[in-house]
This record gives structure tokens, C-alpha cells and sequence, in this order.
């Protein structure tokens, strides 16, 4: 990155940097805004999902935006509105009011677009060495932790990912575990929170598919170095998804298995060779039957045609399905959203 | 002190005010020209990208577009001297979060008869980040140099012209057939003709005249110059259209101007005046009545320098490497008619005749011509 350039000498760089502007009369030692913490140089940017999060948007908001300001020296905080229909968005202008030195933006999607598809908005806007994504808005995690995934990063990890520290859901478990069962390599993906990535991982997401359907599986797929934390689940519990948020997370689920994973082709790939047998069963079976015993006349000829037409339309099936599947892929990768507004706020 | 009359008075020295003054004398009228400035091209002349327009800018205003290609020859003819040519100036449009992608832009240079080449945006810019890159021609002017030749100019017009620079205008009274312009410190200065180009103040002054005030809004704005490689050295990058950034030579001065569209502007006033909390902090070098210098001022704001360059080097190749020298401030004013078309136009009123009081607002330099036919 070209701007690194700018603090590659340290501190002191910085510092002569601000004395270098014309004549300025203040006292920068004294100034709070000039003031030098240890705080970490990178700049990062914080992408958050909110869909109708007017409970949880405002203490949330103000824990990332602490952490944000405490610990770093530039930062932004990306606002996705997945087309909120409560106070989401107001609470978010009155909470980024109280903000200093952070930059808050918001994001209006034109209507639902759905985690994934949203977040992918988020992404393209955020300009951060890393990126975090707050997938909700739920507290469960103390704000401490968001900064350990941060370290973890720093240690050599371009994805790092924070998960509760309790059981999955029963259908969660489900579905990770036909995901690694049918996509024919480890993913190991769990329910996440948030996680981080560095901007290597966000670059070669964007260069490997315009449109990743769902970026956690985007991710594993990027083949660089992932890690996960656990964090004990401390106060609130995660508040129920609205219904919509519900029926997109089950589609997004069959969606991703059927685009990730072979489990559609796989399922009629042994269907078909299942019917193919029986098919094959069937004429066997015909062909003893009309030399031991005397079935009714046109008995034979009828079955014998109708086992060996399954036997052929099956194997076309498979073809088709195969077919289908490409398509499928093809189509989502054209897939895009579309965005009423930016706002900067802060 | 004594009231002097002239046959114009000029309230600004920026660009429109000293073409204003030089294009009157030359017609033997005798002018003033009023500053708060100790010298003139202290502001928005001198702090803005310095494009010398021919269009590009501008695909959703095609009506704006045009106008500066207009008038682009002519300034580069007659300012010359000026111009730094030496430089590809690509215009790329983002392939995320831009209102016109590629085959826009190009449609569009296409309507607007300006030149384009278009390149493989996979040569400047990371990959994906890009749908369209295009060679245009624009140029960029040094304000410095055409400040220098402007004062020049008037120098020969020594009798005819009164360059009155750190006027602080107290009041703009009429009488009969001429307009009374007071102050603090320079005394007062009498004209049937005021010409009102003071461009971020220019409300404060139709205030003071009780004339009705422009409909903008004020952008606390910062440019900010740049060291670069020998890479960047002979290339300017504009990436369009919406929250993106552009830098490119800064006239003849060796270094870039780095700006982008979320960053440059640090904070905003939607009121007629330009109203900010920074005005009480400031030793009353400036108020909603007197707009100060911000560039000078002791609280003007901490670069967005790391937000700027990491905006731009989420878009360029590691190649281009460009290093903070120095920040600019200043005031923008934008007309908020012009916020869904982005169009940039040059508004001139005449608000009364007999005295003649005009007033002229425009954020493009090339467009100094349309002054003439109201002089």
C-alpha cells in the first residue's frame, strides 16, 4: 500500500509532517486532537449489517465506534441499511453524532437485498488494509474481542473469525456438515459474528468472481491462512431473526449447497444409477420371466420397452442436471445489487 | 477618509475579478478592485484541482460538458504560458459505485465531441477496480503563474486601475445612480457598477446589499500536494463518478493535487451564509458575516491524508507511489440545484440597473469568458 509510505519512519514522521503545514499557531502537544496514543497504524475499516436492528443497532454501533477510536488512529465505519423498515437509520445518524475522529457511512440498499449481496456493497466501498464484517448486530461478544481478532490477524492470518463459544444450532450443525461432506475438501466453517480480512483476501475475492453468492465459502476458497476464536457468549442473547431474514437465510442455504457443492448433482447422480439398476433388474426379471412362465401376450415387449426408454431417459437426466448446474453458476455470478445512496455522516 | 469614485468596483481578486478588472481597462474605464486578502488568488483560484475543463468531468451534464470544451481552446490560447500540457490525463470509471460506467463515459465524450483513446484500465488500476480507462486531453493550470501575469497586466494600467487588497467591506449603500461601498480600513469607494465575484463570500456581500442570495451551499475543502514517483510523475488519474478520487499535476509545480469526493470535503453549511462551529475558534479571522482565509487558519482541520491515499491505492498499482507534502483549505461553494446532475454551472445575475449591481458565481475557471458580454 502506497500511503504506508507516509509512517514508515515512525512516529516522527508523522508529527513532523503536522509542523510541516504553513504557520500554525497551536500548541499540537496540547491539542486533543493531536495528541499521539499507541494506537495502530493501520487503517481499517468496520462493515456492519443492519436490517431492522433498532434494539440492538445503538449499543452495538457505539461499541464498534469505541473500539474503532480508542484503538486506532484512522479508521471508518460502513453502515450497510438492508432496507430497514424501523428506527434503525435514525438511531445510527444520532449515534454517529457523538463519533470524533472515526468516519461513519451509511449505505442505503434500494430494497431487501440479504446479507450476502448487501455486505458485498460494504466491501466494495470499504478502502481499509483490513475490513472487518459484523454480519449482525447482536452483542453477545465483549468489544475486547473484536481487537484479539485483530492481533490474530496481525499474527499471519488473512481471514480470522469470532464464533460463540456455545452449541450450534441444530440445523447450522446440519448444514456445515453436508457443506464439507459434498464440497470435496474441509471448509471447517462455523457460525461466525464477524471476522476480519485483510485487504490481500478482499482483492483476490473481487478478482476470482464478481459475485460471490456466499462469502464465507468465497473466503475458504481464496486459499489464504484462516483462523477462528472463540469468545465466551456474554450478555444478550441473539434476538430472533425477522421472518424475512428467516426464509433468506434457508434459500441462501440451499443456494449455497447447490452452487459450492456437488449435493444436487451428486443426489441425482445416484438416483439415476439407482433407477438405471432397477431398470436393468426389470429387463433381467422380463427376460427369465418370458422363458419360465407365460406371461400375457405383449407383456414382454411392453416392459422391455419401457425399462430400457428409463434406463436411456435417466442417463439424459443426469446430462441435463449437469447441464443446469453450469447454468445456475453462470447465472449467479452475473448477479448484482443495486444501491440508492451513500451517506457520509461523519 | 475620502470616497473615491471609479467606474467599476470589483469585490474579489480571484480569477473573475482581475479578468473582470483587466478587461475594463482596456476598454479605458477606471476600476478598483477590493480584497480582504493581502494578495490576490488566495483562495479558490488557487486551491482547487486546476483542471482546465474541456468536459470530461461531467457525464451526467452534458449542457456543462459543453461549455467548457467551448471555451477550452481559447483559455489554453490565451493563458499559454500558464498551462502545464506535459502529462497523460487518464479518466477511468469505476466498476463499482459509479453513476457511468465505461460505455457511458465513452457515449457520452462521444455526444460532447471532446477527444477520448481508451486504454486497458488493467495497466493503472488493480484488477476488477475498473470498467473503463480513457486518454483524454485536459490540462492543468499553475494559479501562481497566472496571478504573476494578471498583476503584471494591471501594472500598466497603473492610472486606471486601483488594486486595494486587506479591504474589510463594512457596508454597500445606494445612492441615486451609483452604489457606496464602505470600509473599515480603506475608506469608501463610489461606482454605478459593482461587479460582485467574491465567490465563496459572494452571500455575504449580496447580504450586505440586500440582494437575494445564491442558493449553495459552503464544503470546507482540502487539496492536498503530493510528492510521487517517477511513475506518477507525467500521469494524472481521475477515477469517476461518485465517492472517488483524482490526482493529477498541480500546474507547473512539480507535485499532485490529491482530492476525492467523500474526503476533501471536511465539513458542510447548508445555511445561506457560511456557518460553521470552527468560526468561534478562530480569533474572529472569521464569521458568518467576514469569511476568513482557511487555509491560514489556526483551526483548520487534520488532513484526511491517510483516507485520501488509501482510497487511491485501493485503485492504483503499487507502481504510482505519491507522499504527503502539504495540505490546502479552502471554501467551495455549492449550488444545491446541482447535486442530482453534478453540473457545474456559471451563473451570472444583474440584480439591478442604474447603478448595475452584477454578481457571478462559477467553479470553473475556463468559463471566465461568459464575464464579458455583462462588463
Amino acid at each position: 500500500m502506497i500511503w504506508k509510505n507516509f509512517y514508515s519512519s515512525g512516529e516522527n514522521a508523522y508529527e513532523s509532517l503536522l509542523y510541516s503545514h504553513n504557520t500554525l499557531p497551536v500548541n499540537y502537544k496540547r491539542d486533543k486532537r493531536f495528541t499521539m496514543e499507541n494506537k495502530e497504524k493501520n487503517f481499517v475499516s468496520a462493515v456492519i449489517y443492519v436490517h431492522n436492528a433498532e434494539k440492538r443497532i445503538e449499543s452495538f454501533l457505539r461499541a464498534v465506534i469505541r473500539t474503532m477510536e480508542d484503538n486506532f488512529e484512522h479508521s471508518e465505519i460502513i453502515c450497510v441499511n438492508d432496507s430497514s423498515e424501523d428506527d434503525s437509520i435514525s438511531i445510527i445518524k444520532e449515534v454517529s453524532s457523538e463519533a470524533e475522529n472515526t468516519s461513519i457511512s451509511v449505505i442505503n440498499m434500494s430494497y431487501f437485498h440479504g446479507r450476502e449481496l448487501a455486505m458485498n456493497a460494504g466491501m466494495d466501498l470499504a478502502i481499509g488494509d483490513y475490513v472487518f464484517e459484523f454480519d449482525n448486530t447482536t452483542l453477545d461478544f465483549d468489544p475486547v474481542v473484536i481487537m484479539q481478532v485483530y492481533r490474530t490477524a496481525l499474527d499471519g492470518f488473512d481471514i480470522v473469525s469470532a464464533s460463540p463459544d456455545r452449541r450450534e444450532r441444530f440445523t447450522s450443525r446440519l448444514f456445515y456438515g453436508i457443506f464439507d461432506r459434498f464440497s470435496g475438501r474441509t471448509y471447517g466453517m462455523t457460525t461466525e459474528s464477524f471476522r476480519i480480512l485483510s485487504r490481500r483476501v478482499v482483492n483476490r475475492i473481487s478478482s476470482m468472481s464478481k459475485n460471490a453468492l456466499y462469502r464465507k465459502a468465497m473466503y475458504v476458497n481464496s486459499g489464504l491462512k484462516t483462523g477462528n476464536i472463540k469468545y465466551p457468549v456474554s450478555g444478550k442473547k441473539r434476538e430472533p431473526e425477522d421472518k424475512k431474514e428467516k426464509r433468506y437465510r434457508s434459500r441462501l442455504a440451499a443456494d449455497s449447497l447447490i452452487l459450492f457443492t456437488e449435493l444436487g448433482y451428486r443426489f441425482s447422480i445416484a438416483m439415476t444409477m439407482l433407477m438405471m439398476f432397477m431398470s436393468l433388474f426389470v429387463i433381467a426379471y422380463t427376460v427369465i420371466t418370458y422363458f419360465t412362465s407365460n406371461p400375457v401376450e405383449g407383456w414382454t415387449t411392453t416392459i422391455l420397452f419401457l425399462s430400457v426408454s428409463f434406463f436411456g431417459l435417466f442417463g439424459i437426466l443426469t446430462v441435463i442436471i449437469k447441464y443446469l448446474q453450469l447454468l445456475v453458476d453462470m447465472v449467479f455470478k452475473r448477479k448484482h445489487y443495486s444501491y440508492e445512496s451513500v451517506e457520509k455522516l461523519k | 477618509m475620502a470616497t473615491e469614485r471609479f467606474d467599476k468596483v470589483i469585490i474579489g481578486a480571484g480569477l473573475y475579478g482581475l479578468y473582470a478588472a483587466l478587461f475594463c481597462c482596456r476598454k479605458g474605464q477606471k476600476v478598483a478592485v477590493l480584497d480582504c486578502e493581502n494578495e490576490p488568488f488566495k483562495r479558490a483560484t488557487y486551491v482547487n484541482q486546476a483542471r482546465v475543463h474541456q468536459g470530461y468531468h461531467y457525464p451526467r451534464s452534458i449542457s456543462t460538458a459543453m461549455k467548457s470544451a467551448e471555451y477550452f481552446e481559447r483559455f489554453n490560447r490565451d493563458f499559454d504560458f500558464c498551462i502545464n500540457r506535459e502529462f497523460d490525463q487518464i479518466y477511468a470509471t469505476s466498476a463499482r459505485y459509479s453513476w457511468t460506467d465505461g460505455k457511458q463515459f465513452r457515449e457520452f465524450c462521444k455526444a460532447a465531441g471532446i477527444p477520448w483513446e481508451e486504454l486497458n484500465p488493467d495497466n493503472y488500476f488493480r484488477s476488477g477496480m475498473c470498467d473503463g480507462a480513457f486518454r483524454t486531453r485536459e490540462y492543468t493550470y499553475d494559479a501562481l503563474i497566472l496571478r504573476d501575469h494578471f498583476l503584471d497586466e494591471l501594472n500598466s494600467f497603473q492610472n486606471a486601475v486601483r488594486l486595494e487588497l486587506g479591504a474589510r467591506i463594512s457596508g454597500i449603500e445606494r445612492t441615486g445612480d451609483s452604489y457606496i461601498i464602505n470600509t473599515e480600513n480603506k475608506g469608501s469607494f463610489e461606482s454605478g457598477y459593482i461587479l460582485n465575484a467574491a465567490y465563496a463570500g459572494t452571500n455575504q456581500i449580496l447580504d450586505m446589499a440586500g440582494f437575494e442570495k445564491f442558493r449553495i451551499k459552503y464544503e470546507l475543502c482540502e487539496i492536498i500536494l503530493c510528492d510521487v514517483n517517477e511513475a506518477l510523475k507525467a500521469t494524472g488519474f481521475t477515477v469517476m463518478d461518485g465517492p472517488f478520487f483524482s490526482i493529477m499535476p498541480f500546474g507547473k509545480t512539480g507535485l499532485h493535487s490529491l482530492t476525492s469526493v467523500t474526503f476533501t470535503p471536511h465539513a458542510v453549511s447548508t445555511d445561506p451564509v457560511p456557518t460553521f462551529p470552527c468560526q468561534k475558534l478562530s480569533n474572529g479571522n472569521c464569521s458568518r458575516t467576514r469569511l476568513g482565509n482557511c487555509n491560514e487558519c489556526p483551526v483548520r482541520p487534520r488532513t484526511a491524508f491517510p483516507y485520501m491515499s488509501g482510497l487511491a491505492g485501493k485503485y492504483l498499482l503499487d507502481d504510482y507511489e505519491f507522499n504527503y507534502r502539504q495540505s490546502l483549505f479552502s471554501m467551495k461553494p455549492v449550488l444545491t440545484s446541482s447535486e442530482i446532475d453534478d453540473s457545474r454551472p456559471t451563473l451570472i445575475r444583474r440584480y439591478s440597473t442604474g447603478p448595475t449591481f452584477v454578481g457571478v458565481l462559477s467553479g470553473k475557471i475556463n468559463t471566465v469568458y461568459d464575464l464579458e458580454e455583462f462588463l
